[in-house]
């Protein structure tokens, strides 16, 4: 039983709870893993949390980091009970400073927040994950977070120039600077980056901050042969412009969404979306002139482009309803990101599909073509055993495949508990071990996320 | 009394598909004040998944979390999974009674029944106005007559300046709201409104609430009534009122006009005409944020609603930086005025007081 005595005391009654229907909401995130957390608490401030996590670690208390529970994979799941830190009231934003192009802020910000603060100064936190209306900072670099424009402006990792910590000794660490280069002692802060909480406890970022493009030019191509489509993309990577968006959606996508919306769309193998940006449209349009180019080369069904904002985002409609139609078409889904190298796209995407027909699924493809990192939606019925079954086995031969093609189990959602399984795919027994080693030495009695990314042997 | 929740098959399988997403977060007002995942769309979707596949007993816990949503639809309209929590929500409340678990809307019902309207007030406001026979009828509501009188006397003003012929009735609450918060309708209440509607012989029925205007045009125990049901921005919208102000103006979608009517543009129409600076405000019509008045939540979380209208009122006021608010909803005007500090200067109103003034201080003008 969980001496909550000391917690109310650390936060407050307010900012503490062990009810059971509050806890219920904490034992879910977007994936499908559950498991109820013993109490939550919502501290205010760097040294609350110090507090909870000294706590924590002296009674062996597991504790688990949490800001929107977007998490696809588990990794928010406090599968071994114990205490929710929630950080959804360390909101503030602390310091935006133009002049030396960064901004501070509390783990819990929300991404959008953050932008929509910079927006008004005419800068930008790139990485832009599709849940950015409510996916925390603290998430974000937990999670390593990506989207839509990682091809040209990278994910998360690329912007973290500091952090603070809170470690699951309950020590405070600062990493990092405040500074557009640094390679002052180990690069810590990296460690942190994508760790899913399993180190500490993110409290603070320093993130660089980017202008803003002026302007942004869309295209989108259809496609009869995925070999084609696959050719566009990474000749498109290579031809001198990187395109801001290169997303690719494969047919059962497009299938889906011609049944099931009223959107137009041609009978195809794949869909490209593409956009260029930059400051002036002389730039936008010069690049986009090499993609067109490009895709007109490798015998496009169609190609269309918008420079309007009302054209724009009709050509978007497609990629942004594929999440939602492909949601709407099943009762339950699993979505997965496995990345691979560039040209090797085409060999995914029909994998993918053997996959899926060897076991009777429908797995529906899309995501970012220009990183290699696709989102398979495999559809099935949670309620139904034999379909999970089915389910499991398609995602294990998924990873599979996407290890043979030289890729990676997860480029943005992270392992989690939903891929822990598979760790030892993608990294070899000295990794692994080393990965153990300093999991062990940053958190001797393991109360940091326990349970999560094969760690815990 | 039945230990389950009875919830059909539509139902259950919208809440098999929230995905869970977590998206609902971003718009819900009670979350935006409490930060407790329990109070948000996702949350509740949670709690009755849990109920649903009997891992989580129904308890007084689980019925509070059900009530505590002001019905908003904000997160409907946001949900990538194409579900509406709030339709759920109320299905829920519904079976919650049915299973025992009484809210404090079980004494509004006696209330109602007893005089009338939501209040228990034994004596309303009559503005004075005919109860004949017109080709119009308008509809005040209980929020208007009772807390809104003075607003609701422009209104009427502004009707009678506009020439129309219209009458009023002896209401009684409509009672719609029942529905909302686990109970039903009142039948005899509704009967006696369609009786009194009847009698004036008027083809077309005006409401100032969108609540209101919704039971009339949605709830079968008003589907014989065989009038035209029209909320007041739908009939005024062609008016010209040849009155002009200079000040910022901004306007708030009411919840029930916006997201649950679908009606947008009319409210806008009206207001483009007599106010050339009108600026939205950044959370704007489908995604407008509620007032906190909804679905029952002042009732049974004042603290909450009233909260949430201050978080409403100063982000339209900092966002904005309009000198008038306008809406066209009682509940909603009633809530930001209750919620408005001394130190705000923002005056508000509704579309219909404002114009009504509007005109007045012309006549002034021209009158001196
Ligand atoms: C519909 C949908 C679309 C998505 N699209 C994208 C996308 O385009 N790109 C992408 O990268 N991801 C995407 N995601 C996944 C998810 O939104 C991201 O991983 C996001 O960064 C998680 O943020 P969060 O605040 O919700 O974190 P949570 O889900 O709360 O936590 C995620 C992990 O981070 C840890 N964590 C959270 N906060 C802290 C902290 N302060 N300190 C230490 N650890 C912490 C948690 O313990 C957990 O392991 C999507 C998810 C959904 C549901
Ligand atoms: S937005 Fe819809 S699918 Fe997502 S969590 Fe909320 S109710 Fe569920
Ligand atoms: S209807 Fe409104 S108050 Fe209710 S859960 Fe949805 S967003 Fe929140």
């Amino acid at each position: 039983m969980l001496e909550k005595g000391k917690l109310i005391e650390i936060v407050g009654q307010e900012n503490f709870t062990d009810q059971l229907e509050e806890l219920v909401p904490y034992s879910y995130d977007a994936s499908m893993n559950v498991h109820r957390p013993d109490a939550v608490v919502w501290p205010e401030s760097t040294e609350q949390v110090v507090e909870i996590i000294k706590f924590a670690n002296e009674h062996k208390i597991p504790v688990v980091p949490r800001g929107a529970g977007t998490s696809l994979s588990g990794g928010v799941i406090p599968i071994k009970g114990g205490i929710i830190i929630d950080l959804a009231r360390m909101n503030r934003i602390l310091e935006i400073s133009i002049e030396n192009r960064y901004a501070r802020v509390q783990a819990g910000v929300v991404c959008d927040d953050l932008n929509r603060a910079l927006a008004k100064r005419g800068f930008v936190f790139p990485p832009d994950p599709a849940s950015s209306t409510v996916a925390t900072i603290g998430g974000n670099v937990a999670t390593n977070a990506g989207g839509i424009k990682g091809a040209k402006y990278g994910t998360t990792r690329d912007y973290v120039l500091g952090l603070q910590v809170v470690l699951p000794t309950g020590e405070v660490m600062h990493t990092g600077s405040y500074t557009m280069k640094c390679v002052s002692g180990y690069d810590l802060a990296k460690l942190f980056i994508g760790a899913e909480g399993t180190l500490g406890v993110i409290t603070e970022v320093t993130l660089k901050i980017n202008p803003l493009p002026r302007h942004a030019m869309t295209a989108v191509a259809t496609f009869a042969k995925l070999e084609d489509a696959g050719k566009a993309i990474f000749q498109t990577m290579t031809s001198g412009v990187l395109p801001s968006v290169m997303e690719i959606l494969d047919k059962v996508t497009l299938k889906s969404i011609k049944e099931n919306t009223d959107i137009d769309l041609p009978d195809a193998e794949a869909m490209i979306l593409t956009e260029t940006d930059g400051f002036t449209w002389e730039e936008v349009e010069a690049q986009m002139e090499v993609v067109l180019g490009v895709l007109k080369e490798n015998n496009p069904i169609s190609i269309k482009t918008a420079k309007d904002e009302k054209d724009r985002l009709n050509l978007w409609k497609a990629r942004k309803s594929s999440y939602a139609t492909l949601a709407r078409a099943s009762n339950s889904f699993v979505l997965d990101d496995v990345t691979v190298p560039i040209s090797k796209i085409p060999d995914l995407l029909v994998g993918i599909q053997e996959i899926a027909q060897r076991h009777g699924l429908v797995v529906a493809t899309y995501g970012h073509a220009g990183d290699g990192n696709l989102h398979p939606q495999i559809l099935y019925d949670e309620y139904d055993p034999e379909q999970v079954e089915r389910m499991e086995k398609v995602e294990e031969e998924l990873f599979k495949l996407a290890i043979s093609l030289n890729g990676t189990l997860t480029g943005e959602h992270g392992i989690g508990l939903s891929k822990a399984n598979y760790m030892t795919l993608e990294h070899d027994p000295v990794e692994m071990a080393l990965m153990r080693q300093i999991k062990k030495t940053l958190d001797p009695n393991n109360i940091m996320n326990p349970g999560k990314r094969a760690l815990d042997g | 009394m039945s230990n389950q929740l009875k919830l059909d098959e539509k139902r259950r399988k919208a809440i098999t598909q929230c995905s869970r997403c977590g998206f609902c977060r971003a718009v819900c007002p009670i979350f935006d004040l409490t930060k407790r995942p329990i109070t948000n769309a996702r949350g509740k979707m949670i709690l009755l998944k849990e109920v649903m596949e009997g891992k989580l007993p129904v308890t007084e816990g689980v019925a509070q979390a059900l009530l505590r949503c002001t019905t908003c639809m904000n997160c409907t309209v946001n949900c990538p999974s194409g579900v509406d929590p709030q339709e759920i929500f109320k299905a829920a409340r519904k079976d919650l009674v049915g299973m025992g678990f009484d809210n404090l809307f079980k004494k509004m019902g006696e209330v109602i029944e007893k005089y009338g309207n939501i209040y228990g007030e034994e004596e309303r406001h009559d503005w004075g106005h005919k109860k004949s026979r017109a080709p119009y009828v308008l509809f005040v509501g209980c929020v208007g007559t009772f807390r809104e009188e003075e607003s609701v006397e422009e209104t009427i003003r502004l009707l009678d300046l506009s020439k129309v012929d219209f009458t009023m009735i002896d209401e009684v609450c409509c009672s719609g709201v029942m529905e909302d918060v686990g109970y039903s309708i009142k039948g005899e209440l509704a009967q006696r409104n369609v009786q009194a509607l009847q009698k004036t012989g008027a083809k077309t029925l005006i409401t100032t609430c969108p609540y209101c205007y919704r039971v009339f045009k949605e709830h079968p125990s008003y589907k014989d009534l065989g009038m035209e049901i029209k909320h007041i921005t739908q009939f005024l919208k062609d008016f010209d009122f040849g009155v002009k102000t200079n000040k910022k103006v901004t306007y708030h979608d009411p919840c029930d006009l916006g997201r649950h009517a679908g009606i947008y543009d009319e409210p806008r129409e009206i207001i483009r005409k007599i106010a050339p600076n009108f600026v939205e405000p950044r959370r704007t019509r489908e995604n407008a944020m509620c007032c906190g008045s909804g679905g029952g939540l002042r009732g049974s979380f004042p603290e909450d609603s009233i909260e949430i209208s201050r978080s409403r009122l100063s982000q339209i006021i900092e966002e904005t930086g309009a000198e008038i608010l306008l809406t066209e909803c009682p509940s909603c005007l009633h809530n930001f005025q209750n919620a408005k500090l001394r130190k705000q200067k923002i005056e508000i109103y509704n579309i219909t007081e404002f114009i009504a003034k509007l005109i007045q201080e012309q006549q002034k003008k021209e009158a001196a």
